[in-house]
């Protein structure tokens, strides 16, 4: 392998935090006449109530229907008639709104934000028809691309109660509750300059950028509430299965996971190089077995996703009905050759040059620095984050994998699964796995217990 | 491929964005350098420096529209076989060694095109040409990995078909567009044509397509052109020209009257589909035909999205989809109702505001905003190595010269409102279109 890949540098940008706590970031960048931005607001699905699944979603979405003087069509209009892009959505820890200009068009810009952000109408007709909308797509995932859904199944299934298994974009039936109060309730509690940090990246003025940020921003005042800390999750200790039955598909479904680490996991880089040698690339351990050898799935991933507290590593595939039970005794069984087999230092060089390869591919535009940026700040990571990160894998050793190995992958037989698929013909092939629960692909919800 | 297939239910929802800007001109013309090779292997470089990566994107031109009845989806299973094994590497090799250089891969196949792509640091530039020179010299048929690869197919062809009502429907209406022309064959292949196709299939394939003459090689990224040139002539020069492979002779009649195609399946969402004829991606008319799918389905702002999704509630999605391709192919239409829609009243009010921008075209608002959304996305695409390398490709392929992407910006600015009312007229109409409904049955729904 070669030890002369170089690391990714952050641009040179500036970095200012307004009396009212407003984090601004500007990056300039002019090879390319456009302008990205990223607006992150803390708080999202985790900042909601347990049983309002899907709001932080919808008030993200009525961001988008009309704001300041503009109604709906109006603000789509005024985006979209100069080849803007504008879009909000919620994750776990946050609400953010994306976009890319022009650059000729940064004035407006700033304005629909400013707008978006301070004044949004939220309609309660916007409402109703954004909620009903949301209820149909999900509907339509159902019948569509049950595949879709089965990680929002499988969160559920794993951490329970804890915030991080709540469905993000709601369920049918927690999006029927939630009122036009909820949506302003949660605006008056979770927005403010405070839980903002603003990221302008490409063909900008540095100064100008800052004065308009002030103008249109100083006078914004706090959230009224603090952003509370997560609860950690537990992991499971022992195989549990939740099998969803979606009559008549050929193909079934499965996601094997347990809980993993968090955004400040000191090992991070010895974590991504196990990970893609284990189901991280295409070559890996678990795509080997389930594709290249066996030929019974299209494709198998693992990966973790990572919060302010752990949240899962889970493993995706899909096989054949007939061939499903098979499929998940091959994928199982590979979480045992992890723990039981030593990695060498050829696998170990391989993974660390294909990591130091396709990083840089990463942070190529200015739109991949917005959203770069904003993940360093809402989980507070520091610019070493991307910076340190070259050098951190040059410097694994096999050692800090076995440690990484044993400390953080899941044996088999302490994961939740999920397999959505026809429940009769899967039943036979799934009794020997561990206690299973049924649930249909129909309910209009996603815990297998209702709440 | 490998993670994809290109036929229209892998673009469902996206909007076709083609090049074009009514706002700058497009840098960079001066910069991309171009070899062809003693045997006919052309290759397109555009070096930039931004990152220290490379995008490498093979055209084969060779799809589903090369195939026969009795091997539909050759074309996209020998995609697959492309990455198991040559004379001198194991199957499996080409990943490892890729990956182990720190590079990434995919590959795409369509109705027209077989597409190899690889990302790579650029101290793996020697290395990637010789894998990809020697898969197109010396690629092996193991017996065992064709009968692999072949579940690896079917699990793909599961996947975005068998449990996808709208990979399902499309791939009906597509089959019922067309009478003649090999365009009705599904790119990923008839279930029964799957399981049958042969090693002489492959072998024959083989030689007839993936010939240097054949083949279009464009890098995009932190190389220098001339050592890029020097490379591919060491690794690729002596692969020997072929024949031309046999031009597609089959020309689809006109069709004389709308198609119909209904299905019934255990579902919530009733699903249309609208496939009108339309040109091929040479064609004069063509940013014309693009504007006017823009007008009607991209981004929140455009008029169908605005009637159906915003206005009526009639639908909870709607996008649409055209098929560039050599031939005259198919401008789609995809809506997405909500439980319980009344189907025959969606279209019936889809149908009236089809026939009204035929009538009486479009606004200059509604103009000017499909040419600065285009234009904008045109700049996104072209900042990344990938989108460079994906343009160069299309122009040089679909539209004879990579040159032509330069011109796209004028060519797209001087669409007037007539021009996309002459092209509404002739393509929305309803002789030429086939249509696909997706009637979900009774069934009982646990709340």
């Amino acid at each position: 392998m070669s030890a002369s890949v170089v690391g990714v540098r952050v641009p040179a940008h500036e970095r200012t935090v307004l009396e009212n706590g407003l984090t601004l970031i500007v990056m300039p960048r002019h090879d390319v006449p456009l302008i990205a931005f990223n607006a992150v607001m803390r708080g999202g699905a985790c900042a909601q109530e347990p049983d309002q699944a899907g709001l932080a979603s919808l008030v993200a979405g009525l961001l988008e229907k009309g704001a300041g003087r503009r109604d709906a069509f109006e603000f789509v209009d005024a985006v979209e008639g100069v080849g803007g892009t504008f879009s909000a959505g919620a994750g776990s820890e946050s609400i953010a709104v994306r976009g890319q200009f022009l650059a000729r068009d940064q004035q407006l810009l700033l304005e629909l934000l400013a707008d978006t952000l301070l004044q949004p109408r939220f309609a309660p007709q916007e409402l109703a028809s954004l909620r009903t909308r949301q209820i149909e797509l999900i509907k339509a995932a159902r019948d569509c691309d049950p595949g879709e859904l089965i990680g929002t199944y499988g969160r559920a299934f794993l951490f329970a109660e804890h915030p991080y298994g709540r469905p993000i974009m709601g369920s049918e039936s927690s999006l029927a509750r939630i009122t036009h109060q909820d949506i302003l309730a949660y605006h008056r509690a979770h927005f403010g300059a405070d839980r903002l940090t603003l990221i302008v990246a490409g063909d900008v003025d540095v100064n100008w950028l800052r004065q308009e940020v002030i103008r249109l921003f100083a006078k914004w005042p706090r959230a009224a509430r603090n952003c509370g800390k997560l609860p950690r999750p537990l992991r499971v200790t022992e195989r549990r299965i939740l099998l969803v039955d979606s009559p008549g598909s050929t193909q079934a479904h499965f996601w094997i996971g347990n809980v993993g680490v968090d955004r400040h996991y000191p090992e991070r880089a010895t974590l991504d190089l196990v990970n893609a040698l284990y189901g991280g690339r295409f070559t890996s351990l678990l795509n080997t077995e389930l594709r290249v050898k066996s030929g019974l799935s299209y494709g198998a991933r693992s990966g973790f996703t990572r919060g302010s507290v752990p949240g899962e590593f889970a493993i995706r595939s899909f096989a054949p009905t007939e061939h499903a039970g098979k499929a998940l005794d091959l994928a199982l069984g590979t979480l045992g050759q992890l723990q039981e087999t030593a990695l060498t230092a050829d696998m170990l060089d391989s993974a660390r040059a294909y990591l130091l390869g396709q990083y840089p591919l990463d942070f190529e535009t200015v739109a991949d620095w917005a959203i770069a940026m904003g993940e360093v700040e809402l989980y507070r990571l520091g610019t070493a984050h991307i910076e340190a990160y070259a050098s951190q894998l040059q410097a694994v050793t096999l050692a800090q994998t076995r440690n990484v190995i044993e400390s953080v992958f899941p044996s088999p037989d302490a994961v939740a699964v999920v397999v959505v698929g026809d429940a009769r013909a899967l039943r036979p092939q799934l009794q020997h796995c561990g206690p299973l629960t049924q649930m249909p692909l129909t309910q209009p919800h996603f815990a297998c217990a209702h709440a | 491929m490998k993670k994809s297939f290109g036929s229209p239910h892998a673009s469902v929802m996206v909007p076709a964005t083609v090049a074009g800007s009514a706002v700058a001109s497009m840098p960079g013309r001066e910069a991309v350098r171009t070899a062809t090779l003693a045997n006919g292997l052309k290759v397109i470089v555009w070096p930039v420096h931004h990152i220290p990566s490379v995008a490498l994107y093979n055209w084969v031109r060779a799809g589903s529209r090369d195939e026969q009845p009795g091997i539909t989806g050759l074309a996209h299973f020998f995609e697959h076989m492309m990455f198991n094994g040559t004379t001198r590497r194991r199957p499996g090799e080409f990943d490892r060694l890729m990956e182990a250089q720190g590079g990434a891969n995919n590959a795409f196949t369509s109705d027209d095109v077989t597409v190899y792509q690889d990302w790579f640091p650029n101290t793996a530039l020697e290395f990637v040409l010789e894998l990809e020179a020697d898969r197109v010299a010396n690629l092996a048929f193991v017996p065992e990995v064709i009968e692999s690869e072949r579940g690896v197919v079917w699990s793909e062809r599961r996947l975005h078909v068998d449990d996808n009502n709208q990979g399902l429907l499309s791939e009906q209406v597509q089959a019922a567009a067309f009478v003649a022309h090999p365009y009705r064959f599904p790119t990923i292949g008839w279930p029964a044509d799957i399981r049958s196709w042969r090693l002489t299939d492959l072998q024959l394939f083989y030689r007839t397509y993936y010939a240097p003459n054949n083949l279009t090689l464009v890098l995009a990224g932190d190389i220098e052109p001339e050592r890029a040139f020097m490379l591919a002539r060491r690794y690729f020069e002596g692969i020997p020209r072929q024949e031309p492979p046999r031009i597609a002779r089959v020309a689809e009649p006109e069709q004389l009257g709308e198609r119909r195609i209904v299905l019934r399946r255990k579902a919530h969402t009733p699903l249309i589909q609208y496939a009108y004829k339309a040109p091929a991606a040479s064609d004069p008319r063509a940013p014309a035909v693009s504007l006017l799918l823009s007008i009607l389905v991209e981004g929140d702002s455009s008029r169908l999205h605005r009637l159906l999704v915003e206005e009526h509630a009639l639908a909870i999605e709607v996008g649409g989809h055209w098929q560039e391709g050599f031939d005259p192919g198919l401008l789609w239409l995809f809506l997405t109702l909500p439980e319980g829609a009344d189907i025959a009243e969606v279209q019936r009010t889809l149908d009236r505001e089809l026939a009204s921008v035929a009538q009486h075209g479009v606004t200059d608002a509604e103009l000017a905003r499909a040419k600065n959304m285009t234009a904008a996305g045109f700049f996104r695409k072209l900042a990344t190595i990938d989108g460079k390398a994906q343009l160069l490709g299309e122009y040089e392929v679909f539209h004879g010269d990579w040159h032509k992407l330069f011109e796209a910006p004028e060519r797209f600015d001087r669409v007037t409102r007539a021009d996309i009312q002459a092209v509404a007229g002739e393509i929305l109409e309803r002789r030429r279109r086939t249509v696909g409904v997706l009637e979900p049955q009774l069934q009982e729904r646990s709340a």
